[in-house]
């Protein structure tokens, strides 16, 4: 088990070189240019960084919401919760919010967030339990009509420089700069420290509310605070850069199979994983298609969306 | 209930209802240290509640639920966890754990060194040679064990069954009844298991016997398995005859 997470840090630390250093022009790390350092240090350094917080924030939000709701097809983005943060969050960038300085907008998608997965599990509640179907249908159902309402305040907005802002809120990278990432990556460490502390307590939810009970939890408790955490991670992914889907949903999966369920691991894993995804996608969105740059959103959809749909089709041996 | 013994768990004077009619109403009963009790009733006769009312999954509107002389709600969680355990009705049958992970949950209360070996509590359920398998691989009477593998090493001296025997066929319904019997005898582990099937009923010391969320008698077999109050309790005529050690049962129609 160490060795496989040492291979998944080296993996990942390794991506992440390469990925400074390729691009529209591939740089040489070795014989540094001035104008190539600048490119490194304040293009694609940031934007690597973001891309990998992100990924980071969705897989292990992905790992949370899939014990938590004992539904391999929860993520962040399906359950609309994505689509919530980018509604209040673009609805602060608009009004031209700052009460809480860099803070504004993940503060603001953090509230999106929890105020969705709020929405989404009453809408889901039935006779005293969470229906797997119901709850699906109401994220993506929410979800859509989130994303028009984003779509509508971008067109109605008149102002060049908003409706940029608001762009990125569909997960185009290319706007990343360094003044994003300390408010992200204080919401995502917050959000990875909730999740960790209790990941024994997720394993025991895993099982059921009544048998996590008898193992000592209060499976409400448990359930709020790793929804919190979840909110969190959410919440700076879209600040971040806007709304990415699938990646919470894919990450879990693959890393059930390389370190198995056990959410104490698989928790970091998913999160590394996701870091790995994202950065891949950003790098293929920018070099792969030249001179046009494809928002990563697009690249993990087109990878995730069919992994859904077959996840879907098999959904009675996974047991939603 | 006999008062010869002190109740370590028990229900005093419980009312409980999940909408505005009262379902249970003044309910009292128990059990005492390395009791064998089977509580017996129709579909819908109130057991599953009883049991999570004694687990403190739902709490008593009315009444008190009482672990060890205290109110069960009153315990921190963990201090709970050590004292009782509860398996439900139904186990999800998609958990993605293995037989060892599953039994290694049941140490999630204790932050030292646990009482019991994992392998050991496996050895126990005869679960030893399977611990690497997926649960979703186990049969139903395989699975029920790895969940009793759990709570053994949760060490709780309670253990409450909710038909743990639904859906099993025969030989594993014995294996499970023998297991839990053997724990009982050799561990001193107070079971209470909530079953509807009258012939298995007669495997146990004694039985509480429930219509409607109330009781209708508590005993040894033989004076809760007679004519009278099984027709009561389920509704239709039974006969039963006895043949040496055996008795059998039958059903009309």
């Amino acid at each position: 088990m160490k060795v496989r997470v040492l291979l998944l840090v080296s993996i990942a630390l390794l991506i992440f070189f390469v990925s400074l250093f390729l691009g529209p022009v591939p740089i040489n790390p070795f014989s540094l240019s001035g104008t190539e350092r600048e490119i490194v240090l304040f293009i694609r350094l940031p934007r690597v960084i973001v891309a990998a917080l992100m990924g980071t924030a969705l897989g292990a939000a992905g790992a949370v919401l899939q014990g938590m709701l004992r539904n391999p097809l929860a993520d962040p983005y399906i359950l609309g919760l994505s689509s919530g943060a980018t509604l209040t969050a673009s609805a602060g960038i608009i009004s031209g919010m700052t009460f809480m300085g860099a803070f504004t907008i993940p503060v603001l998608a953090f509230a999106g967030a929890m105020a969705t997965g709020a929405l989404v599990g009453l809408m889901g509640w039935r006779r005293g339990g969470l229906l797997p179907e119901r709850l699906l249908l109401a994220g993506i159902g929410l979800g859509f009509l989130f994303s028009a309402v984003v779509m509508l305040l971008m067109s109605v907005s008149t102002n060049e420089g908003l409706r940029r802002a608001v762009m990125w809120m569909f997960g185009d990278l290319g706007m990343a700069d360094w003044g994003l990432i300390p408010s992200g990556a204080v919401f995502i460490a917050l959000g990875l420290v909730i999740a960790m502390l209790r990941a024994k307590a997720l394993n025991s939810l895993i099982l059921g509310d009544d048998l996590s009970h008898s193992l000592g939890f209060s499976p409400r408790k448990e359930t709020v605070l790793l929804f919190t955490a979840t909110g969190l991670l959410t919440a700076s992914s879209v600040s971040l850069g806007g709304m990415v889907g699938f990646v919470g949903l894919i990450m879990p999966h693959i890393m059930r199979f390389f370190v198995g369920p056990d959410s104490r691991v698989l928790i970091p894993a998913s999160a590394i994983g996701g870091g790995m995804l994202l950065v891949v996608a950003d790098l293929i969105g920018r070099t792969v298609f030249q001179p046009t740059e494809l928002p990563s959103g697009i690249i993990t959809a087109l990878l995730g969306a069919p992994y859904f749909l077959y996840l879907l089709r098999r959904r009675d041996v996974l047991g939603i | 209930m006999s008062s010869a013994y002190e109740r370590i768990i028990e229900l005093r004077g419980v009312s409980f209802s999940y909408s505005e009619a009262a379902f249970i109403e003044d309910l009292s009963m128990g059990a005492g240290e390395a009791a064998f009790i089977g509580l017996l009733g129709a579909n819908g006769s109130g057991k599953s509640t009883m049991l999570k009312l004694l687990a403190g999954i739902l709490r008593p509107q009315k009444g008190e639920a009482n672990l060890w002389g205290k109110p069960v709600g009153s315990y921190k969680n963990k201090d709970r966890a050590k004292l009782l355990s509860y398996l439900p009705q139904v186990l999800d049958m998609n958990v993605p754990f293995r037989v060892k992970e599953l039994a290694r949950m049941g140490l999630y209360p204790y932050d030292t060194k646990p009482p019991l070996a994992v392998d050991d509590a496996l050895g126990m359920v005869g679960l030893l040679d399977k611990k690497d398998s997926l649960l979703t691989n186990l049969s139903g009477g395989e699975r029920r064990r790895a969940f009793i593998a759990m709570t053994l090493l949760q060490g709780a001296g309670i253990l409450l069954l909710d038909e743990p025997l639904a859906n099993l066929d025969i030989r594993y319904q014995m294996e499970i009844i023998r297991l839990l019997k053997e724990l009982n005898r050799l561990k001193g582990i107070t079971i209470i298991m909530a079953l509807h099937d009258i012939n298995l009923a007669m495997q146990f010391e004694e039985l509480i016997l429930v219509k409607e969320g109330r009781l209708l008698r508590i005993g040894p077999p033989d004076e809760v398995l007679t004519e009278d109050l099984l027709k009561e309790a389920f509704g239709i005529e039974i006969k039963i005859e006895r043949h040496e050690d055996y008795r059998f049962i039958s059903y009309g129609l």
